[in-house]
């Protein structure tokens, strides 16, 4: 026992706050688990690449919520470890080395992992040692659909036999669910697992919080930041100024049993009210020529925009965990195309229009805005301190269902990329212009660095 | 592997082999001579058994004699029922050997946990109902305890020699903080300090960790808890743990009493517990109406297994005092659980 006079830790003291906002105390407390998911949710399947990101024989080093993860395509098959070498933490995939088909060596000390199960199997020059054979690195289940490569994201101790097929964490699907949610105004929505699915988009890095981004893409109240998006006026779409819950049930819960669990919004009914002017400020719009969309969010932050940008397509959105204030951005276009001339057409849209004007131009907005919010939430008090009005209910439903429907919190980083700030590799980065991003450096020139 | 076929010398001299067998599968044998504590006798050998009190009260030492016979220590008594003697329970702390026997214990070889004492500091001080308070501690800076969800520390009332034990209701997770609940009694002195002294920043010395009524890991059968009073601490500690574990959860009923509706409290967190775990189902009782709305009137224990079926296969936590602790355990047993699954607590009001 210490006889010297205890001292207390650092404490935190809290602001006083009003109960008035719709982020009251008692909603607050039902979202704590969603507050305390700075570095996401774990368990879950995200996107890791585009399958054209992993030709065969490649690695790749990437990191999602805190956690190094290195792919490797052998055959065709894709194999996923933790990307940290159990010896002295080297990250394989900075320098991959593979001397067969069925394992990955750390390229310094040649502690050589299975692919299939990450077992150390063999030291390069240590093959007797006592730790062969009894230690390992964590794996993780991968599938490839429609040319994206999802990872089954799990903590070191989640039990294989529990891990969940990758469609409890994809959107639901049409037109299974079309009786369920309607959709009069546009065509079923293609999904990656559809016949012909062709998925085309991008991933980058964003600088925030990933649930300010998630949050960002099924709020209804952030029309105002694209009203002058290029796409916006060369459609000669015209743009509520905002749209306000008008029903007991604006938002239906998905929950099914072994499905997805999320929400879908009831856009373009009576449910949603759209807000034509505002008298004090003098605006006031006359005739609205709209697009009719819809989006739904299910775990672990999925988005689907049905009908966008424009018929038989759907556009998904991921905002993967990176650390706490970065995340991957996937913008992704899926469209049902049965022959390769469909499929030459969309390619041709897409890289003339969509990318261009929607993926980039519409959603530059959406990250810049997102950023724009990152400081206030940086410390974590924004998320006590701000303050929610009634179209916030989007995102307060969100919070409490990913509270109720997370497989688990993940913890803060460790001994990866973003864990430590002021780390001096961190300033060296940023001094060569180099942003903290998403995939590992790789050692490029092994005489010259 | 022991034999038990010979007879070891000094089985001749009045000794007995006991063989302790840990959850794990470890075995450990130890020549014992008669008329000694096989508790005394297994820590003197360094295995890693359970203990506290080491006087036949706190139910810490409880092992299951499975082979061979042993009882009670002349002049010594064990607070265990004649029911539960009957089915092999022992407090190793008060039983002898009388020949040859094996133990089981319901922990790993790895669980003797390092007892340590700590400075606190009071963080909170809260009613939450008519008899019982939520104390919320703080470990000071260098000050330390480890524990599992479901055990038990000592307390020392400030200013006074006295100590008391409480389940912690909070989970290794949330270290540095400590949350208690502590009952009211009128007189006792640690209500007396809670009452009229206790104050943010007031610094509290506690011990522990104690006790082996611990969450089992790794257990995927349906749990059932059984909480009566403040015996809600521990299961508000395993319910968070399993909360936060990775991989499928198991079902969980929980059934809390308590004796009148304002003495009932932690409705919401329970509230909170259920939204955030759709596998945990929460009955409230109180022994006497009037009940308020969602309140059962009637006993924690019969509240089990009244809406279906139980499966067999359940663990079962039951906290408690001690009258609660036997019904349940014939209850629970009437139910078809094995006695092994069945892990208790029992408290005494002080």
């Amino acid at each position: 026992m210490n006889e010297a006079t205890p001292i207390r830790r650092r404490t935190t003291v809290r602001m006083p706050t009003s109960d008035k906002r719709l982020n009251d105390s008692a909603s607050q407390s039902q979202y704590q688990p969603y507050k305390d998911a700075a570095w996401g949710f774990v368990n879950h399947w995200y996107p890791a690449l585009f399958s054209e990101e992993l030709p065969e024989d490649k690695v790749e080093g990437i990191q999602i919520c805190g956690i190094p993860i290195l792919l490797r395509r052998v055959d065709g098959k894709i194999f996923a470890l933790k990307d940290q070498c159990l010896h002295r933490g080297v990250r394989l995939s900075a320098k991959p080395t593979c001397f067969n088909k069925s394992s990955i060596t750390c390229w310094y000390h040649g502690f050589t992992f299975d692919l299939a199960d990450g077992l150390l199997s063999t030291i390069v020059a240590n093959p007797d040692d006592p730790l062969v054979g009894t230690t390992g690195i964590t794996s993780y289940p991968v599938e490839e659909v429609a040319g994206m490569i999802f990872v089954f994201v799990r903590e070191d101790d989640f039990p294989l036999e529990d891990v969940p097929p990758l469609s409890a964490d994809l959107p639901i699907r049409f037109p299974e669910n079309s009786e369920k949610f309607p959709h009069p105004l546009w065509p079923a929505a293609p999904s990656l697992y559809d016949e012909g699915a062709v998925a085309l988009g991008l991933h980058r890095t964003g600088q925030s919080n990933w649930r300010i981004a998630c949050e960002n893409g099924f709020d209804n109240a952030h029309i105002l930041v694209h009203m002058d998006n290029t796409i916006v006026h060369a459609l000669n779409w015209v743009l509520p100024l905002g749209i306000l819950p008008d029903h007991e049930e604006p938002i239906t819960l998905i929950e099914d049993e072994d499905g997805p669990k999320g929400m879908m919004q009831w856009l373009f009914t009576d449910r949603w009210k759209p807000v034509l002017e505002n008298e004090a400020l003098g605006l006031k719009i006359d005739s609205l020529n709209g697009r009719f969309y819809r989006t739904s969010v299910v775990m672990p932050g999925v988005l689907l925009v049905e009908n966008w940008p424009e018929e038989h397509i759907a556009q998904y959105e991921w905002y993967v965990p990176i650390t706490d204030d970065t995340y991957e951005y996937w913008e992704v276009m899926v469209k049902v195309c049965p022959t390769d001339k469909d499929k030459a057409a969309f390619k041709h849209r897409f890289d003339r229009v969509f990318m261009p004007l929607c993926l980039r131009g519409f959603n530059d907005c959406d990250l810049y805005a997102r950023e724009a919010m990152e400081e206030f939430y940086a410390d974590g008090t924004g998320w006590d301190a701000e303050q929610l009005v009634s179209t916030d209910i989007s995102p307060i439903t969100w919070r409490k269902l990913a509270s109720r429907w997370n497989r688990g919190i993940a913890k803060p980083g460790k001994g990866v990329p973003g864990a430590t700030k002021t780390s001096s590799i961190r300033m060296r980065r940023l001094a060569e212009g180099k942003a903290p991003g998403y995939f590992v450096e790789k050692i490029e020139d092994v005489n010259n660095y | 592997m022991l034999t038990t076929t010979e007879v070891s010398p000094e089985a001749a001299l009045g000794a007995s082999t006991v063989t302790f067998a840990f959850s794990d599968g470890a075995e450990h044998s130890l020549s014992i001579p008669a008329g000694s504590s096989i508790l005394a006798a297994g820590l003197e050998a360094g295995l890693p058994l359970l203990h506290q009190c080491r006087s036949g009260t706190c139910s810490s030492c409880l092992a299951t004699l499975v082979e061979g016979e042993a009882g009670t220590l002349p002049g010594n008594n064990s607070s265990l029922f004649a029911s539960e003697m009957a089915a092999g329970k022992r407090l190793l702390c008060v039983t002898q050997a009388r020949g040859d026997c094996r133990f089981t214990l319901d922990y790993a070889s790895t669980g003797g946990q390092q007892v340590s004492a700590a400075q606190t500091f009071v963080n909170a001080v809260e009613r939450v109902a008519a008899d019982v308070v939520r104390l919320e501690l703080e470990l000071a800076e260098g000050s330390w305890i480890d524990f599992r969800p479901g055990q038990f520390i000592q307390v020392k009332v400030p200013g006074t020699d006295q100590t008391r034990s409480y389940s912690i209701a909070s989970t290794p997770a949330q270290l540095p903080k400590i949350e208690l609940l502590v009952r009211l009694l009128p007189g006792g002195v640690m209500s007396e300090w809670l009452l009229n002294r206790a104050a943010p920043d007031a610094v509290v010395e506690i011990e522990g960790p104690h006790g082996a009524f611990f969450l089992r890991e790794g257990e995927k059968a349906p749990h059932i808890m059984i909480a009566g009073g403040t015996g809600l601490a521990p299961m508000m500690a395993m319910i968070d743990q399993i909360r936060a574990r990775p991989g499928r959860k198991p079902p969980i009923v929980l059934s809390f009493g308590c004796q009148s509706n304002d003495g009932l409290f932690h409705r919401e967190a329970l509230e909170l517990r259920q939204y955030w775990l759709p596998g945990l189902s929460v009955h409230v009782s109180v022994d006497r109406g009037p009940a308020s709305e969602g309140v059962r009137v009637g006993n924690p224990v019969e509240a089990v297994g009244q809406g279906g079926s139980i499966d067999p296969a359940s663990v079962a936590y039951l906290c408690g005092p001690p009258g609660m602790i036997e019904a349940a355990r014939i209850h629970l047993e009437a139910l078809g659980l094995a006695p092994e699954n069945i892990h208790s607590e029992r408290f005494v009001a002080s």
